[in-house]
């Protein structure tokens, strides 16, 4: 089959390997995390435009590297190819390998703060691309510049208060970890907030099984030509709208 | 005496201090405190709801409002009790067990508050049977739930079942927000209302503590 996988770059390295692995060829794209901070609906429209630019009859199917990503993937609709999505919450359920094992894991691990590859080297604000995340990573410096002492140094404690409220940094692994240096970015930045720190083993084989075409009712879903992909509200996540 | 039109300004602003010296000021030359909350204070809110939603303001120019707004109704508060002034209405706010995020939650509790209604805010990664308990405990009419996450979502319909399983769904309203959370979601678990904005969620709850 010829495959196009779109995909968000906080998978990139988990993606470029399954991709490397399948016996299908898979043409590439990563859109940025920054997606994430847009917000559902201007999300949604960034994915679109991103499957409104494949061209019809060059592959099977559209394999989208997202989960339902805050409502990011809801009211996608397939032209003249298929689309495929888990259904997976987030990327960090994808890493996890089930959405059973990601619910147990975040239910038994409340304030956990997750991090994975591309959660370090892309997560960053590198590219603004929205205001609804203008203030989150600045520094006490910047925000003092801006806003003068008193009001800077009031919003710095606002908004870096969920800090104290994060028990833990979990890092998902999937041995792809150059080196050990992800390990110890996580560990570090763990340090520096007070968190505890976990190195939880990922599971791959859900992504491997979305390149090689293995695209299970209860893991998956496919969206037809002019099918829309909706959110469910249930344990399924998302389902197929006509 | 300052003008107290310089409240709203300085609500505006994101400027407490003026905020608050303003309005001990409009109290001691006798204005009355309720005035203070809808003559200027509400207004000022509106403002910044507006401006937020085009883009011109951003989260911390609404964290300083809100700030602002908050030193002047730590003045006015007392004053509206002493008077006997009866809120619009008594709300439980938080957000949802699992859920970390409040700084929506905070904003939303801060209008609430500004558009008359005492407010009691559990903070965040609430339980349901704290809900019912403080909704209980402070004769609650309104129940506002948050989430940001659609992982956490399935709370608010735990919330509500165990509302209706505790016997007391029918003493209160109860209505959700926050980012991912829709209408058509309220609708399937079976919420009241829904509130798309800071500034919409004030409207929404108004009109369900009237129903």
């Amino acid at each position: 089959m010829r495959l196009k996988l779109i995909s968000c770059e906080v998978l990139f390295r988990e993606m470029c390997d399954a991709c490397a692995r399948s016996p299908h060829q898979v043409d590439l794209e990563f859109l940025p995390k920054g997606l994430h901070d847009l917000g559902g609906k201007a999300m949604a429209a960034k994915v679109q435009e991103a499957v409104d630019r494949t061209p019809e009859g060059a592959y099977e199917a559209i394999l989208l590297g997202y989960g339902l990503c805050g409502n990011g993937l809801d009211g996608l609709t397939a032209r003249h190819t298929r689309l495929v999505l888990p259904r997976a919450h987030d990327c960090i359920a994808l890493l996890m390998g089930s959405r059973e094992r990601y619910q147990a894991y975040f239910e038994a691990n409340p304030g956990t703060f997750y991090h994975s590859t591309g959660w370090l080297e892309r997560g960053k604000g590198l590219q603004q691309l929205t205001h609804n995340t203008v203030g989150f990573d600045e520094s006490l410096e910047a925000m003092i510049r801006k806003y003068g002492e008193d009001n800077g140094r009031y919003l710095y404690q606002e908004m870096t208060r969920y800090r104290s409220q994060y028990r833990k940094l979990t890092f998902i692994e999937t041995g792809l970890e150059a080196g050990g240096k992800f390990i110890a970015e996580a560990a570090a930045e763990a340090r520096e907030n007070g968190w505890s720190f976990e190195r939880l083993p990922g599971d791959l084989a859900w992504l491997r099984r979305m390149v090689e075409g293995k695209w299970a009712e209860t893991e998956f879903v496919v969206a037809g030509p002019g099918q829309r992909i909706a959110a469910s509200y249930d344990t399924r996540v998302v389902k197929v709208q006509e | 005496m300052p003008d107290p039109v310089k409240l709203r300004e300085a609500v505006i602003e994101g400027d407490w201090k003026t905020a608050a010296a303003v309005t001990q000021a409009a109290i001691a030359a006798g204005v009355a405190p309720l005035a203070i909350v809808t003559g200027y204070l509400v207004p000022a809110m509106d403002e910044v709801g507006r401006r937020f939603e085009c883009e011109e303001y951003f989260v911390p120019e609404m964290l300083l409002s809100a700030r602002a707004m908050k030193a002047s109704m730590d003045i006015v508060r007392p004053l509206l009790a002493a008077a006997g002034a009866e809120p619009v209405g008594r709300v439980v706010i938080g957000t949802v067990k699992g859920d970390l995020h409040d700084i929506g939650k905070n904003l939303v509790a801060s209008m609430l508050e500004g558009g008359g209604f005492e407010v009691i805010d559990l903070g965040a990664d609430v339980a349901p049977e704290r809900f019912i308990e403080a909704a209980a405990a402070n004769s609650a009419n309104l129940v506002a739930l948050s989430a940001l996450l659609t992982v956490t979502m399935t709370s608010m319909k735990t919330t509500i079942d165990a509302f209706q399983a505790a016997g007391l769904r029918e003493k209160v309203k109860i209505m959700v927000g926050g980012a991912p959370v829709t209408q058509q979601f309220a609708d399937a678990i079976g919420a009241d209302g829904y509130g798309q904005s800071a500034g919409a969620a004030v409207a929404v709850a108004r009109k369900l503590v009237a129903a």
